[in-house]
């Protein structure tokens, strides 16, 4: 087998057609670019069930994983994705305060780019920082995380996960419901831009507190897509596809946004008896890290139900996709 | 004339649409000055006034900054007193307030001293007049050198930047600074409401991820303060409260009830509060009156199209934060009726290095004394505002909060026969570019950077000399 032959379909067959040089936030893409990114995915699936899962398409090329933040999950699938296309892959774990270091993330971009990086994946507890970066570097800048805001590779590797599941792979109608603290989540954003953009009937549920800003959100709409907000989680549950937990920070109750996490358990947290109203077929989803026993029981998280497992497999495809059709996109290309 | 000339008495007669709020009077007019006097007003009907108009070339008094930053002493890398007069006069003003949060505080007079050798040794004949801070190194502690501050030419007391948190504290300086004839200039906050906030709280903080800063933090400090207003006047009849850069509905009806009810409030306005909404963080670039659907709910940015720009510039990290197009529009209507009694630029100059960081992580500010009279301008044209109240904002209502004039302290803007010519000249016609170039402050930091302004300032007269001149 040669290299070409090993280069993921959509190269092969002509240009390309991706023209965001950065991706730094889902509300800019179009029902055609996310369905270029499942379809990428699926050939990177082909890839990742290969007795050696690796292809050169990204051989010399330099990915940056830079990230402001603790993360296992996202970060190690980021560099198995880069790794399993022959990226270099250099990872810099960098000290959140890096401003009162005196260290700016301006010029630790600039000094990440003369190094020799190409791309940069970037996590960053600032909302909106990736923006900052991608203003200076002179690659293409991937958002792994920023703040409150967006966790585009999250909301597209859920998107991919449900597609995949659900019956005719469309979530056109389908009842989403993403349960908990959606006011500090940058997953529950980024998802309200893509479920709503696939057609999904979407409902945000959790304590009135963490929801806070969403009710204004939901009445204009994701860019006009409706969507639901509740605190009533017996009216969220009845009869959905899909249920989707958020993590709940113990930081939450310090700062006297929720009583307890006992109430929140009790009150919001995910059980079996709870998912009886939900559809038998009903899937549950959550991004990780899981606290189990507070926003989802031990049994559901490991219910057939459940594709939480799924959602870490098919977040090494989906990263591998978006690295390879932004390495498509050169600097000085249209499209941001 | 060029710039060279700044600080020479002129001698000019100027003809064109003046409007002088001292007087209640706006028209074609021709204005005489010989050796920095006005000596004449000639306001011209029928025939000689014919090919006037409020659409060309605008006459009137100089403006009047209630609040600006100039970062000296202190902070010079951002602004000093020599650039931000120079700043000022570009702009069209002719006096400014500044602010005491320099390093160290305007606590005590020696530093008052400081500001005063620099105005001095500017050359700028714009008038300089000082706020001294409330407290103690702006602490919100113990109040400040207050008697010796005024005894020095003080003209207020602010701790702006910082709310006056303590309710003692603030009962304490309002009935101190009322014996002394002087207003506390109150930034209303509840700093426990907005820890951390990065963006006025509603629908764009909510989609940007960005925390929100509640209304209710200013709505609620303007409440108390008016509260405690209320209950010092009855001992201290001179109590003045002024509070700063309001910016909500809610934090204005309570002005406009306490000025109902006769108690001794004034508020101001900032021009990027007017202009400006919190949609710009989002890449919008509209102007906020644009922003406003016809139902006079804020339009959806994410559906019309109107986000151009990147997002998360730090131009627009300010505080108070920008607000929504309907918190906007009644900023715009307080001050078409009156509830809002001037207009104060907050000049907030910033180096680079404090505002090319992340969002959340920038400072504090906008550049804004040079650009306040083209957006004012740019609110007059979309009918919101009178040509006549939008002036008036800018000159005899400030002056009206400082007070009566007095030797060292006070303004009494107008063109008035046989006095020292104190005016602005404007070709409304004309436009200027906003570039860091163009911009006279230190501080570059103004989401205008690279629009066009309708009305370019080309000549400024300050207490009869020449302040800015071009074209």
């Amino acid at each position: 087998m040669t290299a070409e032959a090993d280069r993921p379909e959509a190269a092969s067959s002509g240009p390309v057609p991706w023209h965001h040089r950065h991706l730094l936030d889902v509300d800019i893409l179009t029902a055609a670019d996310i369905d270029l990114v499942m379809r990428t995915t699926d050939e990177m699936r082909e890839i990742l069930a290969r007795p050696i899962p690796k292809v050169p398409a990204l051989r010399g090329t330099s990915v940056t994983i830079l990230f402001y933040e603790a993360s296992t999950r996202t970060r190690v699938s980021f560099e198995v994705a880069a790794k399993n296309l022959s990226a270099d892959v250099v990872n810099i774990a960098a000290a959140s305060s890096s401003v009162s270091k005196g260290e700016s993330l301006v010029d630790t971009v600039r000094t990440v780019e003369a190094l020799g990086a190409d791309m940069l994946v970037m996590r960053h507890p600032a909302s909106g920082a990736p923006y900052l970066a991608a203003e200076v570097f002179g690659g293409s800048v991937l958002n792994g995380g920023d703040g409150w805001h967006a966790h585009p590779s999250q909301a597209l590797l859920d998107l991919y996960t449900l597609r995949s599941r659900l019956a005719g792979g469309s979530l056109v109608g389908r009842k989403v419901v993403i349960l908990g603290d959606a006011l500090h989540s940058r997953v529950a954003r980024s998802n309200i831009w893509t479920l709503t953009a696939m057609g999904a009937d979407l409902w945000i549920c959790g304590p009135s507190t963490l929801l806070r800003g969403f009710e204004g959100w939901a009445a204009r709409g994701a860019a006009g897509r409706p969507f639901t907000v509740t605190s009533d989680i017996d009216a969220a549950l009845r009869d959905a596809d899909v249920v989707m937990a958020l993590r709940i920070q113990k930081e939450r109750m310090a700062s006297g946004l929720l009583p307890s996490l006992r109430e929140y358990a009790a009150r919001y947290g995910l059980t079996r008896e709870r998912l009886r109203a939900a559809k038998p077929d009903v899937v549950v989803m959550h991004p990780g890290p899981m606290n189990e026993g507070v926003e989802i029981a031990a049994d559901v998280a490991v219910d057939p139900r459940s594709v939480i497992t799924a959602q870490v497999t098919n977040g090494v495809a989906v990263r591998m996709a978006l690295l390879y059709l932004l390495a498509g996109t050169k600097s000085g290309e249209a499209g941001a | 004339m060029s710039r060279e000339t700044v600080g020479t008495p002129v001698s000019t007669t100027i003809r064109g649409w003046a409007v002088d709020p001292a007087a209640g009077r706006e028209g074609a007019a021709e204005l005489e000055i010989r050796d920095g006097v006005l000596v004449q007003v000639t306001w011209l009907e029928g025939d000689t006034a014919a090919g006037i108009s409020p659409g060309d070339t605008l006459i009137t008094p100089g403006f009047v900054d209630l609040h600006a930053h100039f970062r000296e002493p202190g902070n010079e890398d951002a602004e000093t007193v020599a650039t931000g007069l120079a700043a000022a006069a570009h702009g069209g003003f002719t006096t400014v307030c500044l602010m005491p949060n320099t390093t160290p505080a305007i606590d005590e007079p020696s530093v008052l001293a400081r500001v005063r050798e620099a105005a001095g040794a500017s050359g700028s004949p714009v008038r300089v007049l000082v706020h001294g801070a409330v407290t103690h190194g702006r602490k919100g502690e113990t109040l400040a050198a207050m008697g010796e501050l005024a005894d020095a030419g003080v003209v207020g007391f602010s701790d702006d930047g910082a709310p006056v948190h303590s309710a003692p504290i603030l009962r304490n300086a309002l009935a101190y600074a009322g014996a002394l004839g002087l207003p506390i200039i109150d930034h209303p906050e509840d700093p426990a409401l907005t820890e951390g906030a990065e963006a006025s709280e509603g629908y764009v903080a909510t989609v940007l991820g960005l925390r929100g800063w509640p209304v209710a933090a200013e709505a609620g400090a303007v409440a108390r303060a008016i509260a405690i207003l209320a209950d010092v006047v009855r001992d201290v009849p001179g109590a003045r409260l002024h509070l700063t850069h309001v910016t909500t509905a809610a934090s204005l009806a309570h002005v406009r009830a306490a000025k109902v009810a006769g108690l001794p409030v004034t508020c101001d306005v900032t021009p990027h509060h007017l202009g400006f909404t919190d949609e710009w963080i989002a890449g919008s670039r509209r102007w906020a009156w644009e922003a406003l659907g016809e139902d006079g709910r804020a339009r959806d940015p994410w559906s019309d199209g109107a986000l151009v720009a990147r997002p998360f510039s730090t131009a627009l990290r300010v505080n108070p934060p920008l607000r929504s197009a309907e918190d906007a529009a009644a900023c715009l209507a307080a001050l078409a009726d009156g509830t809002a009694d001037a207009i104060a630029t907050d000049h907030a100059p910033h180096t680079e290095v404090d505002k090319h960081v992340e969002f959340g992580w920038a400072i504090n500010g906008i550049s804004g004394i040079e650009t306040a009279i083209g957006i004012v301008l740019a609110a007059v044209e979309s009918g919101g505002l009178s040509l006549a109240r939008a002036i008036e904002a800018l000159t005899t209502g400030p002056a009206r909060v400082l007070g009566a004039p007095g030797e060292r302290n006070g303004v009494a803007p107008g063109l008035r026969e046989g006095e020292a010519a104190d005016l602005v000249v404007i070709d409304r016609g004309a436009s200027w570019a906003v570039s860091a170039d163009a911009l006279r402050s230190k501080g570059k930091n103004t989401p205008l950077l690279g629009r066009e302004l309708s009305g370019v300032v080309r000549l400024v007269i300050a207490g009869g000399r020449v302040a800015h001149a071009e074209g």
